[in-house]
């Protein structure tokens, strides 16, 4: 009985085999793609939007307004959390059942793009309303799929009251200038740590990338088609974060929950790299008053200053039935006046460059840092494998930071393991 | 489905009553397996689709290099044969997790094990009359959310002011980084696992030393026997066939070691938490359906080759 069963089991699964011998045909993926035109007038029918966390809780108000201009047109939002929304939507790919339009996460740009779910952007979408990095977020192969929705970006934040403690009353704008300041608020303001970065693993390309950028990196080659972590400007880069960690001004031993904030609040951590959420973070715990206690800078230059730019973009799928509605409900949301609506409703910053212009952003000069960060931040090749490729990067970086490891060793390793992993595309 | 003319009559129970006004032995047996598989036949379908299926399907996509987009068009992946096998051991991550999984095994299974044995004695010896409030103290972790108990954990864990370095503060020894260093992560999942797994083992303990025959102890202790030849020779040998039953479950359980250091290292720092099953998982998240299919089918065979290993040390012999 059990013999028979084995060899059952055994035939099935060679016959499925010899089944699907057949194998994958080409490359699989396209040429660039053109999108297609969208009609004029008045937007009509149901659409089904997916959007994640806070901005899925209030997104249908301001879909109202749309309602309202739109009397045909009826828009139905579907929050999702944001830690199911990517199983949601690779699932939702395979099965064909997705949305009209979505909001995603930036990173996930490529992948969706290379299961081929999206749908190209129309020509009517002005593309250089937005900032640069953000948009080509949005880029796969030279395709736009789908428009930047808000945006984030890394800037240092510092102890203003600390740092004139350490003397320092300008921000610095080179490395070595940054790096004297953290040892200055070690030595001179009492810190117990210099700098907060990260000592490597999951997220740390976010706070080490932009050190590279700054040093003119690209992190592609051969015309866009490799990846390319192990070039002298990413090793500088790495090399000096790591000199962070050797000088004692990083914690190499930092507890693996983070207490950003209240070490930030403390004094004992008066610096580290993050988002413009971390402003209402920080203000919470400090308290009244702690607004005039510190403020951010733009990330040093060594050629150039740049950052990791982030945020959400918006798309459409293929499998779309009421196509031109969603382009329309997307172009309605990128125009510059519901751009500032939104960013009033969930402090969102807006992608759309003249949005910032409105008083209500202008007249936070901690956010027109960031709005001058965005101009030049930038944001990761949309490789379809960028999440795996940059998982080893993150451990490479570890073993960098905690245990000293040769920089230019672990970049190479970290190439090698791009290259057998490809750029998935 | 019914070739029979025949109307059995209600309340008729099978072989419990057999009539002797029809058929015969064998016209009976007929008819109590065509009703046998009647009542089987929604399990068996239920078992051919949700279960017999998926495994195959992963054992064939396996040999494939399927990727998260060949799910909508299925014909079109290759088969590479044993590549991805070969792949995994090469792997130096899947070689770290594979050894992270068996230090989790060797150290944190007889740990469980002895705990539970220890609590079961206490609780089958000791005070009678706080036995099930202990009971219940000792369960309550193995019915609490594993990721309710994962953060509460984080925090008695912390390097500064967590409690149990604060404890260890008390008695002068400066606590390690828990979560933090490559060396102390590991110790530090063991702990939490075995507090948190032990009641298990001890409930099933509890109830093998229940049936341990009073005579024997009382023989013994006539013979001069003390508590602990008593528990050697006799409590022991008795839990043997419980042992089996509770150190194959236990195994199995931690070779698939996942939710411990997926929600408190995820893997780190320097991949010295990451387990077989937490590779597995990043892989099938990154896409990669047949490397990881392969990977769940290594973690089949450790698992099948570890029971079979511990059916033959601890089998009952009589």
């Amino acid at each position: 009985m059990r013999r028979t069963s084995a060899v059952a089991v055994a035939t099935i699964a060679a016959t499925a085999l010899t089944l699907t011998a057949c194998g994958r045909g080409g490359s699989g993926s396209t040429a660039s793609e053109t999108g297609k035109n969208v009609g004029s007038g008045k937007a009509t029918g149901t659409i089904t939007v997916w959007a994640m966390g806070a901005e899925g809780d209030k997104l249908p108000t301001l879909a109202k307004e749309f309602e309202a201009a739109n009397p045909g047109a009826k828009v139905n939002v579907t929050a999702i959390p944001w830690d199911a929304a990517y199983q949601k939507f690779t699932t939702a790919i395979t099965a064909g059942t997705t949305p009209d339009a979505a909001m995603v996460g930036t990173t996930w740009m490529g992948e969706f793009a290379g299961n081929d779910a999206l749908d190209p952007t129309p020509p009517s979408i002005d593309k250089s309303a937005f900032y640069d990095g953000a948009q080509k977020s949005t880029e796969v192969k030279g395709t736009s799929f789908g428009v930047p929705w808000y945006v984030e970006t890394r800037l240092v934040y510092y102890r203003k009251d600390l740092a004139a403690k350490a003397g320092i009353t300008t921000p610095p704008t080179d490395w070595a200038g940054l790096k004297a300041m953290a040892k200055a608020m070690q030595t001179k303001a009492g810190a117990k740590w210099g700098m907060g970065f990260q000592a490597g693993g999951q997220g740390s390309w976010q706070s080490i990338m932009p050190f590279a950028w700054s040093n003119g990196a690209d992190l592609t080659k051969n015309g866009g088609k490799g990846y390319n972590f192990d070039s002298p400007q990413v090793l500088d880069a790495v090399k000096y974060y790591q000199s962070y960690f050797t000088d004692g001004i990083s914690n190499k031993a930092a507890p693996a929950t983070p207490t950003t904030e209240p070490d930030f609040v403390s004094g004992k951590v008066p610096m580290f790299i993050s988002g413009p959420w971390e402003m209402s973070a920080v203000e919470k715990v400090g308290g009244a008053g702690f607004k005039d206690k510190y403020d951010v800078m733009q990330v040093p230059a060594k050629v150039k200053s740049s950052s990791f730019v982030g945020g959400s973009d918006l798309v459409v799928f293929k499998k779309s039935k009421q196509r031109d509605t969603a382009w329309k409900f997307i172009q309605w949301l990128s125009d510059p006046k519901t751009q500032v609506k939104w960013y009033q409703s969930s402090t969102d910053l807006p992608a759309v460059k003249s949005a910032w212009q409105d008083p209500a952003i202008s007249a936070d000069t901690k956010l027109a840092t960031f709005g001058k960060q965005l101009e030049t931040a930038q944001a990761p090749p949309s490789f379809p494998s960028w999440e795996q490729v940059i998982a080893s990067f993150d451990t490479e970086m570890e073993k960098v930071t905690k245990q000293g490891a040769d920089p230019a060793a672990a970049l190479k390793t970290v190439q090698q393991q791009a290259d057998s992993i490809g750029t998935g595309q | 489905m019914a070739t029979t003319t025949e109307v059995t009559p209600r309340g008729e129970t099978g072989h419990t009553s057999p009539s002797p006004r029809r058929g015969g032995a064998g016209m009976r047996a007929v008819r109590e397996g065509r009703a046998a598989w009647t009542l089987a036949l929604p399990f068996c379908l239920l078992f051919l689709v949700f279960t017999a299926w998926p495994v195959l399907q992963s054992l064939f996509m396996s040999f494939t290099d399927t990727k998260s987009r060949d799910l909508r068009s299925p014909f079109s992946v290759n088969v590479v044969g044993f590549d991805n096998f070969t792949k995994a051991f090469a792997d130096p991550v899947f070689r770290k997790a594979a050894l992270n999984t068996a230090y989790f095994v060797l150290i944190g299974m007889p740990l469980t094990l002895g705990i539970a044995l220890a609590a079961a004695v206490a609780l089958d010896k000791g005070i009678t009359r706080f036995r099930s409030a202990f009971r219940l103290g000792f369960y309550l972790p193995v019915i609490t959310s594993i990721v309710a108990v994962a953060v509460v954990w984080r925090f008695l864990l912390q390097q500064d002011f967590g409690l149990i370095n604060t404890v260890l503060g008390w008695v002068g020894i400066p606590g390690p980084n828990w979560l933090g260093d490559p060396n102390w992560a590991m110790p530090g999942l063991i702990l939490m696992a075995s507090w948190r797994n032990f009641g298990t083992a001890m409930i099933i303990f509890l109830a093998g030393l229940q049936g341990v025959p009073w005579v024997l102890h009382e023989a013994a202790a006539i013979d001069g026997a003390g508590a602990w030849q008593r528990f050697r020779h006799i409590t022991l040998p008795m839990l043997r066939p419980t042992m089996l039953f509770v150190s194959v479950t236990t195994s199995i359980g931690y070779l698939q070691f996942f939710e411990e250091p997926f929600v408190m290292t995820s893997g780190g720092p320097l991949n010295s938490t990451i387990s077989m099953s937490m590779y597995t998982y990043k892989q099938f998240g990154f896409g990669n359906y047949g490397y990881a299919a392969s990977m769940s089918y290594i973690i089949f065979v450790v698992i099948a080759i570890v029971a079979a290993i511990q059916f033959r040390l601890l089998r009952d012999n009589t």
